[in-house]
């Protein structure tokens, strides 16, 4: 297990005041929210940020983290000392607004226990129906215009025997309809979290995204893709083969298409009712002028036209 | 046929086929049924029916309604700074698309 500075999670210095570690906190927290963020990592960042601050906002637990002394670095290989919480009591009050609660370190669990969001159950009198459960599913883009079966893990909280939380792997076969999109939620009836006392099972809630694409962007059920021409494919018109998620199609490229613009694949997008379209954006690379031959031909091409493209810088 | 394709689970998307009660919309997001209300006040979601018995929300809504829960929850953000930070973030989301379409 290593050791985590909370103090440098939330960047305050070790005496900063309740009132210091809340703004650094809150600062922190509305930048890294998973909600607002598109950083790859603003997930884990922001369960560290709240880790950190369930610690250093309860004055009891704040002051057990500080007994342990500054020595430690962070990453450092750590065992809480024998007796190092004699004398306190995590009663666990509410974690809200230290992150989502559940999933805390193995750091934080060997000290403070497994509390926050994990509230222990009470068994209860009658019936009541499973909790709905979440989880998110990465597919390529191709599942979405063919379909497909994916094998997806998921931990999920159980209820065990004595009612006590505990988390369990799971894996599940599911079958991603044609045509969805980012996302979009699949519900899966029955495979939330189980019913008490004969009450029905949660629904299980599966949000979609795409992995990253190295060809293709998606908006919605629209999808683009970059296609360089040659100056003289582009001045001429050609014929080109251009890929697809759906495989590789032909395409006419009209004489005189100019950098950036747009052709329009109607209803080769993400498939659907209506269906997305596939849009091909055009762009012009330039052959490199390195050889004696390339030289001469951009000479001539100088000689031939009569071009200024500055043209309208003239006033 | 193999017997993966027999177990796969299949399921509705919400998005295209999906309207959710009230009830269904707090189970689903695990939301105390009196901040869907306020929410639905503020305009953040919006529901078609006469009254709260009646609603039906739109697939949409289950996104929505559980972003507004984490914003809440996690960076204490009163409601009407839910809605204002939810429309921002539509925004955002809609630019930044218009930045891919280039």
């Amino acid at each position: 297990m290593k050791f985590k500075d909370y103090y440098e999670t939330l960047g305050v210095p070790r005496a900063a005041t309740q009132d210091e570690i809340k703004r650094a906190y809150r600062k922190l927290a509305r930048k890294y929210h998973p909600d607002v963020s598109k950083l790859a990592d603003a997930e884990s960042r922001f369960k560290e940020l709240g880790e950190a601050y369930a610690v250093l906002k309860d004055p009891e637990k704040r002051t057990a983290y500080d007994q342990m002394g500054s020595e430690w670095k962070p990453g450092q290989d750590f065992q809480p000392p024998p007796g190092w919480d004699a004398g306190f009591e995590f009663s666990g009050g509410e974690f809200s607004g230290g992150g989502s609660g559940a999933d805390h370190s193995d750091f934080f669990e060997a000290l403070f226990g497994r509390q926050g969001g994990q509230r222990p159950h009470r068994p209860e009198q009658g019936q009541r129906q499973g909790q709905d459960h979440h989880a998110k599913v990465l597919i390529d883009l191709a599942d979405a215009y063919q379909g497909a079966q994916r094998s997806i893990s998921l931990r999920m909280p159980m209820l065990d025997a004595q009612g006590r939380v505990t988390t369990q792997d799971r894996k599940l076969d599911v079958s991603i309809p044609k045509g969805i999109r980012a996302g979009q939620h699949l519900r899966l009836s029955g495979q939330g979290g189980p019913g008490l006392g004969g009450g029905a099972a949660g629904d299980l809630y599966l949000e979609i995204a795409f992995n990253p694409d190295p060809l293709f962007r998606v908006d919605g059920r629209d999808v683009f893709l970059d296609l360089p021409l040659a100056p003289w494919e582009a001045a001429l018109g050609t014929e080109v083969t251009a890929p697809t998620p759906a495989g590789p199609v032909q395409l006419t490229i009209p004489p005189g298409s100019a950098a950036n613009r747009q052709l329009r694949l109607k209803a080769r997008g993400i498939p659907g009712a209506p269906p997305g379209d596939l849009y091909v954006v055009l762009s012009i690379a330039l052959p490199p002028a390195d050889s004696d031959a390339a030289r001469v031909a951009y000479q001539a091409m100088a000689l031939a036209f009569d071009f200024n493209p500055r043209i309208h810088l003239n006033g | 046929m193999n017997p993966i394709t027999m177990t796969a689970f299949k399921g509705p998307i919400v998005e295209e086929t999906v309207q959710l009660t009230l009830l269904e919309l707090c189970q689903a997001c695990r939301a105390e049924e009196a901040h869907v209300l306020t929410w639905v006040f503020e305009g953040v979601l919006e529901p078609v029916g006469e009254s709260p018995q009646h609603w039906r929300f739109g697939g949409n809504s289950l996104r929505r309604a559980r972003m507004a829960l984490r914003l809440s929850r996690d960076l204490e953000i009163n409601p009407p700074g839910v809605a204002l930070a939810l429309d921002l973030l539509d925004e955002i989301a809609m630019l930044r698309a218009r930045l891919q379409r280039r």
